[in-house]
């Protein structure tokens, strides 16, 4: 089915060097790619898929690579896109039409399929993968989970015989991956060869036939599933590997509101649009604390932390700092939020006039001090898009720390990130600890927020009927 | 926008659509008899209102009504000054009135799919379609991002002038990666196919069609021979 001789491969400028790859993937299987960010996984599927070489510019590639038959470099792209569909990892960027029912007949259209074979397909692909939900949808009005949830419909209403995801679900919560766990069960009965590159790993355990561990751009072992399954503990964490059961969050509650050194947060209210997202939530956050906040899709994480950073203006309730009431506009001033995507949020042309820019009549010896403090202070000259996604993550807090934030909210700061750099991030957040800042992390990633956090509050089943945290007042 | 909602409304092909952009085009440059003109914005005000554009056929008939009254009632009685700078201001506003109330049919009640089906059908090179329906995608994915980067640019007290400068850098690098990542999604499902492409949509022209096409051709005459 897919066959990779002896395949090395070169970037002209991105990490993922593939050196002298050798892989047989057999018709019907369901093979998972795992390593570190940059280790190559992503490249094999490129390979897969055709991207490598017809896509990707420059870059020298050797050896053979032959999917159902087809040698890849030598087959036209539509030609494999017909065999080959291809999920991405960012739900935001894979949609050509703006209505969801265009998309899921994008490919079969663009491949001169006669309508009435369209119609069949899309029918098909609607009652399999269960997703009336979707239909005749804006694409902008769909949260991250049902894009990827479409994503993978418009693929599948092609009808290919192998599937390639690449990181699907580093931008998913734990309700899309369920979703996707769902439709990948739903090809593999159907005989398709799956190929996924992932660092999430619990969701694939009983589903994978093969592992495959890739390091610095060779394969290093092929598991079996059952071998990869007991792999103990410490091993994994040597390989850098994600944790492969469902992380168990055991931390305790926030505590009530009322707190006099932090933040505390009473029966607040929130609305989008003029329709109510959630309402009584309430809890205090200390400083020198991390809290972690956790709630399902749409329990309205992102509108809380909008709310929080006074980018956004409560229906009801009360946000105190230290005890005294914050408006919006106050807020603003007082907080600050690591957005998921850093590229929004960093404007200069080098790290140091970013700092200047956070605080202009800022001493140098103290912005000295804080890109040392971040390991930031070799890089003072670069460009901030051209830091590596840790660095710029880094910086942006920096620049919070330097304008004298009190309050850091960070809004999935791990999303996409391996074991390792998983765990700079938790030991960034541990550091700033000593700041004596009020922290909150919003996010999905338990493994993550168990080792970061101190307190957790969880946004599920707050209303105005039931507050959350209400019984602080007696 | 969804199926059981088309039916209740009068829908029309988007070839329709499109010809009668141009007709409107004709009409409105053409002629020089006020019935004429007024006649026309209130046939295609009611045409849009039965296709469910009620509301804004409604803003756009209370500002036809403005243009009138200004150019009939106030510009006459009005200050000397008032008049010479501003009639010529309305009375191209007024022209352009015809060509507003179809566009906004056209980008309220038509999909971008079904436009490209109505393009591909008079055979307009897949080379002009595929940029024009990318663009039609981009805007909407570019306010969502800039509305991040406005976020963003609160948190850090950046005001003024700065602002601009500042969208620029954050807007830019969006801009690159998510053009790449979408032509790498779209080269995937085969958009370099140069099969004949289909559509699930079958695109008929209807009674409602022809009659509509006819009307405004009817226009077309008297507008030309009138004017």
């Amino acid at each position: 089915m897919i066959q990779i001789q002896d395949v090395s491969f070169e970037y002209e400028k991105e990490q993922g060097t593939l050196s002298h790859i050798a892989l047989n993937i057999q018709q019907g299987e369901c093979v998972v790619l795992t390593g570190e960010s940059g280790c190559g996984k992503t490249t094999v599927t490129k390979l897969i898929n055709g991207l490598i070489p017809h896509f990707v510019e420059g870059g020298t590639l050797s050896g053979r690579a032959i999917v159902n038959g087809m040698e890849v470099p030598k087959t036209e792209m539509y030609r494999l896109a017909e065999q080959v569909g291809s999920v991405f990892q960012n739900p935001k960027s894979q949609f050509f039409n703006i209505d969801s029912d265009s998309e899921i007949t994008f490919g079969l259209e663009n491949a001169g399929v006669e309508p009435k074979k369209i119609k069949e397909r899309y029918e098909a692909t609607v009652s399999a993968l269960k997703i009336q939900s979707l239909l005749g949808r804006n694409i902008f009005s769909m949260s991250g989970g049902e894009k990827q949830s479409l994503a993978f419909a418009s693929v599948y209403a092609m009808n290919p015989s192998i599937f390639v995801l690449d990181e699907p679900t580093a931008n998913l919560d734990a309700d899309a991956i369920d979703t996707l766990r769902q439709q990948i069960i739903q090809i593999k009965k159907e005989g398709r060869t799956v190929v996924i590159a992932e660092h999430r790993l619990y969701f694939l355990m009983d589903l994978i036939d093969r592992a495959i561990f890739i390091q610095k751009g060779k394969i290093v072992q092929i598991f079996s599933r059952d071998e990869f399954r007991n792999l103990s503990d410490e091993q994994r964490i040597r390989m850098g590997l994600r944790s492969l059961v469902h992380p168990v969050l055991e931390l305790p509650p926030a505590d009530p509101p009322g707190a006099q050194k932090g933040l505390s947060v009473e029966n607040l209210s929130c609305a989008f649009d003029k329709q109510p997202v959630f309402g009584g939530l309430g809890f205090s956050a200390k400083r020198g604390e991390v809290l972690g906040i956790v709630g399902h899709n749409g329990a309205g994480k992102t509108t809380l932390t909008r709310c929080l950073c006074g980018l956004l203006k409560e229906v009801d309730g009360t946000v105190r700092l230290d005890g005294q009431a914050l408006k919006a506009k106050q807020r603003n001033k007082a907080s600050f939020c690591v957005m998921q995507d850093v590229n929004h949020q960093l404007f200069s042309d080098s790290v140091w006039n970013e700092c200047e820019l956070a605080q202009p009549d800022c001493p140098p010896e103290r912005i000295k001090e804080i890109l040392r403090s971040f390991d930031l202070l070799d890089f003072k000259d670069r460009h901030p898009m051209a830091l590596s996604g840790g660095q710029k993550q880094r910086l942006a807090v920096a620049t919070a720390i330097l304008s004298d934030k009190d309050v850091l909210v960070f809004d999935e700061p791990t999303s996409g990130l391996d074991y390792h750099r998983m765990l700079e991030v938790s030991s960034m957040i541990h550091k700033l600890n000593g700041e004596n800042k009020v922290i909150i992390i919003v996010s999905h990633d338990f493994e993550f927020l168990g080792r970061t956090c101190d307190k957790i509050f969880d946004m599920e089943g707050c209303s105005k009927e039931t507050p959350c945290g209400c019984n602080w007042r007696a | 926008m969804n199926g059981a909602g088309k039916k209740h409304t009068l829908r029309f092909d988007p070839r329709t659509e499109l010809l009668l952009l141009v007709l409107a085009n004709i009409v409105a440059f053409t002629q020089h008899d006020l019935w004429v003109e007024i006649t026309w914005v209130v046939f295609l005000l009611l045409l849009i209102a039965a296709c469910g554009c009620g509301k804004s056929a409604g803003k756009l008939a209370i500002a036809f009504g403005i243009c009138l009254a200004l150019q009939y009632y106030v510009f006459p009685n009005g200050s000397k000054i008032l008049a010479s700078s501003f009639t010529i201001l309305v009375s191209y506003a007024r022209k352009v009135f015809p060509c507003l109330i179809v566009g906004t049919m056209v980008l309220q009640k038509t999909p971008v799919r079904e436009l490209m089906v109505a393009l591909r059908k008079w055979h307009i090179p897949q080379g002009l379609i595929i940029p024009l329906s990318v663009t039609v995608r981009y805007f909407p994915a570019l306010k969502e991002e800039t509305g991040y980067i406005r976020d963003a640019m609160k948190l850090r007290n950046i005001h003024g002038v700065q602002k601009i400068e500042c969208i620029l850098v954050p807007t830019m690098i969006s801009a690159t990666t998510t053009a790449e990542e979408l032509s790498a999604a779209a080269v995937t499902r085969g958009i370099e196919n140069p099969a004949p492409k289909t559509s699930m949509i079958e695109m008929k022209f209807g009674m409602q069609d022809f009659l509509c096409l006819a009307a405004g051709a009817v226009f077309c005459v008297i507008s030309i021979t009138v004017g």
